[in-house]
């Protein structure tokens, strides 16, 4: 009798161990460590988010031209440099019509160099007239593209996780993109106002959170948010995001951003847009150094506040770097010939890139040269050549010796 | 000919030669120097001797930017006497900070790619080697906190606050020891220099407490407050001021006391002043109202009073004390301005249009012509224009011609435009009208000003020079995208016409007199806010 009682508990311990072990984990999930410090696992090991943003538009052309279907396949000749140069993450802003075209992108890239890919949403924020994310009918349609999205892909191997959004947040102010509802017009507090679209549109966010968790409990959902404005309103109505994908343009440093981000909504942080521009507007001339200066403090700050770094806030997942190549067409989207010309005339003006400021009326940010690569007009193998410029070759550097100190807990291991 | 370039090929050479032999006496000197600095160092019987040597030499080297030569020497003193070490160490991590600072500066990016980590590293390092080897009553001690906190504060990252944390304890620390108190204020000048200013103030608290503790004359505490304002250094000079004052109130009669006060207030409220705080001008206005009433401000002081007040933007008290002065001085030589700033004040700041109009028809009914004078006429047309009382207006802006009598071409003009808008039906001036609804209307009274920053520059301009006129408008943040702001200027623009895409421009006043600047800032969700300039010409 006591034998028959000691084989059925080892039964059963053998059978709920067995059980245990088969639920596998999530291909990419986000580990949560002590002191609210957070680690990426990408296929059972930690993973740093070495990014670019990336968007290959030839020289000429402007940003409805489809890069998928060429047939000189940008992207192979791209990921080997980035492979060359330590990349491992690249950030697309939204995929393309032809699923089969994007799925070759993510799959070539994964394949031949290790390269997984960001896939993100714009989330409807440029239809015409405006985004409409009071509105139930406008919710659907945007919610069945991101479901379609998620079906298509999630079982890909080279994709890392989903980005929702980009800096949607920054039309609660009604300054960009503005948008309303009967409810909120009725409101005649501008503050309430702005209160009561971050509500409509972070619950949004949550309910396609946990849409997506069910059909795809393998990739982490990031909430894409312009600074942290807003992120109060999203700790109360969007808690199902997994990590905030956040747009940074603050210099030379990302400031007091980590801790912040602990103190408001403690998720971690993957910055998804950062970066300088490689054209000195007050001198007129091409500055790559300038460009180098402010990504490698950039990334040194970042690795600063990765999880391993036990003297930091540790909530920093990595980054994508804004862009990978720079894009001609930028300065003005609606003339065709000035696509053909890398324009020098600032589009906006930051303070923070302090080189530059003194610049006609403070305009000193180049949106045409922002650029790891640079795009030469000769044309290699169908495609503009690509000239990496220093900060190609400084963030290299970086990556491959991230010190941060001497200062043994200082030190940052490899990924 | 020939001998004419040969003669200036013989100067072109002989001038090289002087200058080779002035550098290489130049350097011979600071070789001999630094060599005289070390034998100091070596034999130096106390810290504070060697530390004043040290410095000296650093100077040198910093001034011919030789930071890597700097280090070199800073090695083998160390490695000569192992009792400056610490010292040599700070210094270390000084010169590494001050090199990489120097290398963004001037771009040389070759090095500070190549060695910037190794640099930063050192500054961490041999700063943590400082530490270690010294007490908390040690002045190094205290500069490498304070080197460690400035890195770390450059480079926003993590650590700047606990290093923030660490800095403040260390010079509370040291303060407790009987040595130097000077760290303490060094540390005080670079957390103002900083911006750090409640920290810079626990600080230099730190200082003056230490100062009064010593036996220091009353007489020498001002003098010591004096120089801290000439040296731009305001939040140290008021608070040494305020200690002063302290020590000198209990005894001092009311008639000695005043003088000495309404000097500290002129210095703190005078408009170009480079330590001039309007705020803590009217704190010391009101211990001399405190001490001798309102009847001890002569009128000169009265008007010194509203002016500041109106330059801390405190509207309503500066609206009191232009009033308080056209009643006791009626004939005040400031009574015009002061009449015509109440009705400004009045009018747009306070949305009291009424009074305003009481205040610009004190001065219409006036016989003398003043600048005032045909300003006020030309607010009272405006107002009538606004209120759509044509014929009203019409009548004031024609007075304001005949008054005139040919000077004040500016507000003529500006009268003109008015008359020629009324004679052909046509409405008021959009801006000007967008600037009376905002500041006017019941349903704006959302619209504090607190978002729009105006400014003039120089603060007080001379006539037929040029005044730089800036605006900041506070938005939410947008981002890439660049939000588009309309910038709607009116009032007295003097000789510009600035375009709605414009955030400043620079004009010109031909007359002296009291002008105003409106401007309303409309993003693509509505008018951000309202703004007004008062800028007085002489």
């Amino acid at each position: 009798m006591k034998r028959f009682f000691y084989f059925t508990l080892t039964c059963i311990f053998l059978f709920t161990a067995t059980a245990l072990a088969a639920k596998p984990q999530p291909k990419v999930y986000i580990k949560k460590l002590k002191n609210s410090r957070y680690q990426l696992i990408v296929d059972g090991k930690p993973y740093i988010v070495k990014g670019v943003c990336y968007n290959p538009i030839p020289i000429g052309q402007n940003h409805e031209y489809d890069w998928w279907s060429d047939p000189n396949k940008p992207w192979l000749v791209d990921g080997k440099l980035m492979q060359e140069m330590g990349v491992n993450t690249i950030r697309l802003y939204q995929g393309h019509e032809d699923p089969q075209e994007v799925k070759q992108v993510i799959r070539d890239l994964y394949q031949n160099y290790g390269i997984r890919t960001i896939l993100g949403h714009w989330l409807g924020f440029w239809e015409y007239p405006c985004p409409l994310y009071g509105d139930k009918p406008f919710q659907e349609k945007v919610k069945k593209e991101i479901l379609e999205m998620v079906n298509l892909y999630k079982d890909e191997p080279g994709i890392l996780l989903w980005s929702l959004g980009n800096e949607n947040n920054y039309s609660f102010s009604g300054q960009v993109n503005s948008w309303s509802s009967d409810e909120i017009d009725k409101e005649p507090d501008p503050a309430t106002q702005k209160f009561m679209r971050a509500k409509i549109y972070y619950s949004f966010i949550n309910a396609l959170a946990g849409e997506i968790h069910k059909i795809d409990p393998n990739h982490p959902v990031a909430l894409g948010n312009g600074e942290l404005i807003g992120l109060e309103v999203a700790k109360q109505f969007a808690p199902d995001v997994d990590l905030i994908s956040c747009i940074i343009y603050r210099g030379k440093t990302f400031g007091n951003l980590f801790n912040s981000l602990k103190a408001t909504f403690d998720k971690p942080i993957l910055i998804v847009e950062f970066g300088a521009d490689a054209y000195d507007a007050y001198l007129k001339k091409e500055d790559q150094n300038m460009q180098a200066f402010f990504l490698e403090s950039q990334w040194r700050q970042i690795y600063e506040n990765l999880a391993e770094n036990k003297e930091g806030p540790g909530n920093c997942l990595g980054g994508a770097m804004f862009e990978w190549t720079d894009e001609w067409w930028k300065h003005n989207e609606n003339d065709a010939e000035a696509w053909k010309a890398h324009d020098t005339e600032s589009n906006w003006s930051n303070g923070s890139y302090y080189f530059d400021i003194k610049a006609p009326k403070n305009m000193n940010m180049n949106e045409e040269w922002f650029g790891i690569v640079a795009l030469s007009e000769e044309i290699a193998d169908g495609l503009n050549k690509r000239i990496p410029r220093k900060a190609y070759y400084v963030i290299r550097e970086f990556w491959k010796k991230p010190d941060l100190g001497k200062d043994k807990k200082r030190k940052v291991n490899k990924k | 000919m020939r001998q004419g370039r040969r003669k200036i090929r013989l100067f072109i050479v002989q001038c090289s030669l002087f200058c080779v032999f002035l550098f290489g006496v130049a350097c011979a000197q600071d070789s001999a120097k630094v060599d005289t600095l070390k034998q100091q160092i070596m034999q130096a019987k106390s810290k504070e001797d060697s530390y004043a040597a040290f410095e000296e030499i650093a100077d040198l080297y910093f001034d011919a930017n030789k930071y890597n030569e700097f280090v070199s020497f800073l090695d083998s003193l160390g490695k000569e006497k192992k009792e400056l070490e610490p010292l040599a160490d700070y210094f270390t991590a000084l010169c590494r900070y001050y090199q990489l600072k120097y290398l963004e500066e001037v771009q040389n990016w070759d090095e500070y790619f190549a060695q910037g980590n190794t640099y930063r590293d050192q500054i961490v390092a041999s700063a943590q080697k400082v530490l270690d080897a010294t007490a908390p009553g040690d002045a190094p001690h205290l500069y490498a906190r304070l080197i460690l906190w400035k890195f770390h504060k450059d480079q926003q990252d993590a650590f700047s606050d606990e290093a923030l944390e660490n800095l403040m304890r260390a010079a509370a620390e040291y303060a407790q020891g009987t040595a130097d108190i000077m760290p303490v204020k060094a540390a005080a000048d670079e957390l103002s220099a900083y911006a750090e200013k409640g920290k810079s103030r626990e600080l230099y608290k730190i200082y003056v407490n230490r100062v009064l503790s010593s036996d220091i004359r009353a007489e020498d505490l001002k003098n010591t407050a004096a120089d801290f304002y000439e040296q731009g250094n305001s939040e140290l000079a008021q608070l040494v001021y305020d200690a002063y004052l302290e020590r000198i109130s209990k005894d001092c009669p009311k008639g000695k006391l005043i003088p000495i006060l309404t000097d500290i207030a002129r210095k703190f409220s005078s408009p170009e002043a480079k330590a001039g705080d309007p705020l803590y001008a009217e704190k010391i206005f009101q211990r001399i109202e405190e001490a001798g009433g309102k009847e001890t401000f002569e009128q000169e002081l009265i008007y010194l009073r509203a002016k500041n007040l109106e330059k801390a933007k405190l509207y309503a008290q500066a609206k009191d004390a232009y009033i308080g002065l056209t009643r006791r001085f009626t004939d005040s030589p400031h009574a015009d301005e002061a009449n015509f700033k109440t009705g400004i004040i009045y009018t747009y700041i306070l949305r009291d249009a009424k009074n305003g109009k009481d205040y610009f028809e004190k001065l219409a009914r006036q016989e003398a012509v003043t600048p005032q004078v045909i300003s006020a006429l030309y607010q009272l047309g405006l107002l009538k224009q606004w209120e759509a009382d044509n014929s009203g207006a019409g009548d004031y802006y024609q007075r304001l011609i005949d008054k005139a009598k040919g000077g004040y071409q500016q507000i003529v003009a500006l009268a003109q435009e008015r008359l020629k808008e009324i004679n052909a039906a046509k409405p008021l001036d959009y801006n000007l009208q967008s600037l009376l609804d905002a500041g006017l209307k019941e349903e704006n009274a959302g619209l504090d000003m607190t978002k729009l920053d105006l400014k003039s520059s120089p603060p007080v301009p001379k006539k037929n020079k040029e005044v730089e006129i800036t605006s900041v408008a506070y938005t939410a943040e947008s981002g890439c995208t660049q939000v588009q702001i309309q910038y709607l200027w009116s009032g007295d623009l003097g000789a510009a016409q600035p375009a709605s895409t414009q955030p400043s421009f620079s004009t010109r006043y031909d007359e002296p007199g009291t002008y105003i600047v409106g401007l309303i800032a409309v993003s693509p969700s509505g008018i951000i806010d309202r703004g007004l300039a008062i800028i007085d010409v002489q």
